[in-house]
């Protein structure tokens, strides 16, 4: 009797101490079938086993739950309640596609839970933000916005596009989705003015598309002298096509499958000669110390795709650490306009050979930015004029070579190549 | 009442079946409560596409597109007309039933496949052109956000859409218990026999179109509102089809309940997994689950009941 008795109370306080070490909870949310759904995931992981390790959050064990969304809009709603309902999540990160962020932004003001988005660039939250800081207040976004990606990208236009190749018209080829939308928008509008880039025509495909025969071929009929692909799903696929048909005509924008190591081998070797604008860090980026010692655990724990993390797995990493801490002096996360104030706060500073190359920040709510003239509060801080002293680039342009190296050909600043067109483009 | 052919026994089951849903927020949490609400939406889709394809035969793949056309409608007169909800969703249902009959009505002329295929392709068309065609109204391949809540919380949320679903269920019984309930049954049985007898089978199958259009058109508006965004890939899609067909086929095609049953499973099914299965794989899971429901008993889960009633009775007498 008095065996069993030590049994239950061991087991009852056995319990009691778990559920206390667990009392930080964190909710992934974005798909676990994608290489940047993966990537949030992970970063989000390696974070809390390293915060663990230095004794959790104000003493308390981290732990994570996660729901795939599997890049559906409705999945996405359903795995925010979930979180926020069933597991009643205290912070969660996003790895989250544009309109599935959309999706679940309204339960997000409606659970006020802290959520940071890792991947989601779209402007128009940011303006939600600036519309209703109230109800947007436990909402942040660590990637530069796509406002700003795509003015950093207009400099490469005028600069690399324009000046050294002496481009003057380009045909947008554009995926028919949300985000294909968004980045034709900004390019078509900033490019010829800023530039001085003449839009020729815009072509949208079907994401469903195999074969892009036809649409080199009336890109060619553009009369343009380069393509502007954007292509986040299934990108592979137009770039492998466009080097196996050696389309005659440079082609740069945005291919979300070159943001990956897997890109090589994806297009069966066939993707040499793509330039795509990405977020930072991207392959063939430098890095500093702290972030190549993200990457050297990161490809010491997982062996399985993505083999490097994608630009969003460091912005979990780091944002992650950034929300912990920000919890910690907010007193948790229960009140979460006090945790968003100490989220803005929280900065840190990367360097590499004596010089600032990445910082997670936020903007401050009133600052505005000199480039663009308007505020970005709860968005990651960037910088749009070199040399780049107050934050790394909101992008990089990267390319593959017809070799299987990649490189950064812009901004000069960052840049570990040249950027050149293919082998079979005539010059 | 005795048109209705009413009896006490189904007065019963239905107070008994009404109590149960209000009650259950007494019973369960928040995040059951969450998925309850979808799966009530889910129902009302399940039964107002069974109205037309589950009585009359004509099998409807275009009943997304009414759902999205409520939704839509709800959601541009209210974020870019700045109209009430009180007057958006109405309007949503009248709109809904105005264009689906004008362009999936003349489609009720063909039969069979070729009905099908027809309203397939009205659903893709309108995936393709709602991004495309005023995007300053539908908000393109972004959707339009922000769409005024009707409700705050689970408890609420669940209140509106489990009194909605028990509404649109009462009225579908009631009416599929009068002649014309009756004639549309028959309608899938041997349309050719019913115009042998003198009634007008298109006034038959446009009434039970506009019917199930305004049911769509109902829950579409409602249903966007809980959701509070709305995206052409969440309402003109093919999933939202699969989801309302695998409900109604599971749950039993031709009644009421069967499509509730239907769509409370396959709901919870996939939310009872999520912890087990984070992952697609609860979706295979899933699938599996309803091909073997349906290999097993193709007339649904309302079929195995009655079957276990029957023995029961059977083994009672």
């Amino acid at each position: 009797m008095k065996n069993r008795s030590t049994l239950i109370l061991g087991l009852t306080a056995s319990l009691l101490a778990s559920t206390a070490l667990a009392d930080v909870k964190v909710g992934f949310i974005g798909s676990l079938s994608s290489d940047t759904g993966l990537s949030t995931l992970r970063g989000a992981e390696i974070a809390i086993e390293e915060l663990n390790a230095a004794g959790g959050m104000n003493g308390e064990k981290i732990v994570l739950v996660s729901a795939d969304t599997g890049e559906d809009v409705t999945e996405g709603v359903k795995a925010y309640e979930y979180l926020a309902e069933t597991e009643e999540v205290d912070f969660i990160i996003s790895g989250s596609i544009d309109d599935v962020s959309l999706g679940w932004l309204p339960r997000m003001q409606e659970f006020q839970i802290p959520t940071l988005d890792t991947w989601t660039s779209y402007i128009g939250i940011i303006d939600m933000v600036v519309e209703d800081p109230e109800t947007m207040a436990p909402y942040f976004m660590n990637i530069a916005s796509d406002e700003a990606l795509a003015t950093l990208y207009i400099n490469f236009g005028a600069d690399v596009l324009k000046k050294e190749m002496g481009w003057d018209s380009v045909v947008i080829l554009a995926e028919d989705t949300a985000f294909g939308e968004a980045i034709t928008g900004l390019v078509t509008e900033a490019l010829g003015p800023v530039a001085g880039i003449e839009t020729k025509e815009v072509i949208t495909y079907d994401v469903g598309t195999v074969d892009f025969a036809p649409l080199f071929s009336k890109a060619q009929a553009s009369g343009a002298d380069f393509i502007y692909q954007v292509s986040s799903v299934n990108s592979q696929v137009i770039s492998s096509q466009y080097v196996k048909l050696q389309v005659p005509m440079a082609m740069t924008g945005v291919n979300v499958s070159a943001l990956g190591l897997e890109y090589w081998e994806d297009t069966g070797g066939a993707g040499g000669g793509i330039s795509t604008l990405s977020p930072v860090p991207s392959v063939g980026f430098e890095l500093d110390p702290e972030s190549q010692k993200f990457v050297d655990t990161y490809q010491a724990k997982y062996t399985s795709r993505p083999v490097m993390p994608h630009f969003n797995g460091f912005n979990a990493y780091w944002g992650l650490k950034q929300a912990m801490a920000a919890a910690e002096a907010a007193g948790g996360f229960s009140d979460a306009a006090k945790w968003a104030k100490e989220m803005e706060k929280q900065d840190i500073t990367l360097e590499k050979d004596g010089k600032l190359w990445l910082r997670y920040a936020f903007w401050g709510n009133d600052e505005v930015e000199e480039v663009t003239g308007r505020t970005y509060p709860h968005n990651a801080r960037f910088d749009l004029t070199a040399p780049y002293e107050d934050a790394q680039p909101s992008m990089v342009v990267i390319q593959w070579k017809e070799d299987g190296q990649v490189g950064v050909v812009y901004p000069p600043e960052y840049a570990t190549t040249t950027f050149e067109v293919p082998s079979w483009v005539k010059k | 009442m005795r048109t209705l052919d009413l009896r006490p026994h189904h007065l019963v089951l239905w107070a008994a079946f009404i109590a149960l849903m209000l009650l259950m927020p007494l019973m369960v949490g928040n995040g059951t409560l969450r998925t309850m609400i979808f799966a009530c939406y889910l129902a009302m889709f399940a039964i107002s596409w069974d109205i037309l394809s589950g009585r009359t035969g004509y099998l409807s793949f275009g009943h997304p597109f009414l759902i999205g056309i409520g939704a839509y409608t709800t959601g541009i007169l209210t974020r870019r007309y700045g109209i009430p909800v009180e007057a958006s969703i109405p309007i949503a249902v009248l709109v809904t039933m105005a264009g689906g009959l004008i362009i999936l009505l003349p489609a009720l002329r063909i039969k069979g496949s070729y009905f099908a295929l027809v309203t397939l392709a009205v659903m893709e068309l309108m995936l393709q052109l709602v991004p495309v065609i005023r995007p300053d109204l539908t908000g393109g391949t972004r959707g339009i956000s922000r769409l005024p809540a009707l409700t705050r919380g689970a408890e609420n949320g669940y209140y509106l859409a489990a009194g909605l679903m028990l509404a649109v269920a009462l009225f579908a019984w009631l009416l599929m218990r009068t002649r014309l309930g009756t004639a549309l049954w028959a309608i899938g049985m041997n349309e050719e026999s019913v115009r042998g007898s003198g009634l007008s089978t298109t006034r038959l199958k446009s009434f039970a179109f506009l019917v199930s259009a305004g049911i769509a058109g109902l829950a579409g508006a409602f249903y966007a509102h809980y959701l509070g965004s709305i995206t052409p890939r969440s309402f003109f899609d093919i999933n939202i089809l699969f989801q309302i067909i695998v409900a109604v086929l599971i749950g039993g095609a031709g009644t009421i309940i069967g499509p509730i049953i239907g769509a409370f499973f396959m709901v919870f099914l996939l939310e009872w997994l999520r912890p087990y299965m984070p992952g697609t794989e609860r979706f295979f899971v899933y699938g599996s689950i309803a091909l073997v429901l349906y290999m097993y008993q193709p007339k649904g889960i309302m079929a195995i009941v009655d079957t276990i009633v029957s023995k029961m009775k059977g083994s009672r007498a």
